[in-house]
């Protein structure tokens, strides 16, 4: 009986591992260089000014509303930050442009609409804030 | 599993019903308990009596959804009072594939026990065991991945 239990919570413990290790990356912050800048005429919604969170969701993704809950707060604590939140279900073109694999996937985009980093799966709240550390502050615009 | 509100989705055509997150967490928990005494108890008749009644457990879950099971009524009558009011919302289909594997791998377990075959009993006995766990402890849908990726890769690029 003594060898069960110590097998079963073997198992757990491994199990638990597992889990652990592999989701130690989600909303990690990975900084990308793609080509090629996206327009808000194909996201269907504006893009900010200083940077925007991409959020590719799908209807099924359990974590996706929670994130996109997250990434609309921390967006409104800087200026000039939109979220913009695509269906990948209905968005398959941009879904395999960015090799969207698992939802949620975020794309952060400069000023310039060119995707500067990337976080795939939910992130945290201090993830979602250094990820805009890609898409700096501009300088004064515009000085006449 | 609370209210079904039939929120509107992207795809009008598909009716889809949406779930307290927190619902199928409570389901396996529940199952974690059944699951863990029945490993103990092992091959015998009282263990596989009791991944019988699991199996049971299962069966609305997987024909319906996690919302119609007995636990779901048990969590919407004595554990959602205590909780905070639902704020977040998933889909059933996922989970209710859970439900289905689940269902499927406590029958095979009863099948192994009733056969005397101890290794299976605890093999599929423990994969129960396993996935509920994590979906209890870590709120981490085994069934529910597998569900998604099964969608991803069979589902028709446009």
């Amino acid at each position: 009986m003594l060898i069960r239990v110590l097998i079963i919570i073997g198992v757990l413990a491994l199990a638990s591992l597992g889990y652990l290790w592999m989701s130690r990356r989600d909303g990690a912050v990975r900084r990308v260089e793609v080509s090629g800048s996206v327009s808000s005429e194909t996201l269907g919604a504006t893009r900010g000014y200083r940077a925007t969170f991409v959020q590719f969701s799908t209807p099924l993704c359990a974590k996706c509303p929670g994130t996109a809950t997250l990434l609309k707060q921390v967006a409104s604590e800087y200026k000039d930050v939109a979220h913009i939140e695509i269906d990948a279900s209905e968005r398959l073109d941009l879904a395999r442009r960015f090799d969207v694999m698992r939802t949620p996937t975020i794309l952060v985009l400069d000023t310039d609409g060119v995707v500067v980093a990337r976080m795939s799966g939910a992130p945290s709240v201090s993830q979602a804030r250094e990820s805009l550390d890609a898409a700096p502050p501009l300088s004064q615009p515009y000085s006449i | 599993m609370t209210h079904e509100s039939q929120a509107p989705l992207a795809n009008p055509a598909s009716t889809d019903v949406r779930i307290d997150v927190r619902g199928p967490r409570f389901g396996a928990a529940v199952t974690l308990v059944l699951a863990l005494i029945a490993l103990l108890l092992g091959a015998t008749v009282a263990g596989v009596v009791l991944m019988a009644v699991l199996a049971v457990l299962f069966v609305p879950g997987a024909i319906v959804g996690p919302q119609a099971t007995l636990q779901a009524s048990l969590f919407k009558r004595f554990v959602l009072p205590r909780l905070a009011p639902t704020t977040e919302t998933e889909s059933f289909r996922a989970p209710r594939f859970a439900q289905q594997i689940g269902l499927a791998f406590s029958v095979l377990a009863v099948l192994f026990g009733a056969l005397d075959s101890s290794v299976g009993f605890f093999i599929f006995a423990g994969f129960v065991t396993v996935a509920s766990f994590l979906n209890a402890v870590f709120n981490f849908c085994l069934g529910c991945e597998i569900y998604l990726l099964a969608k991803r890769s069979t589902t028709r690029h446009a």
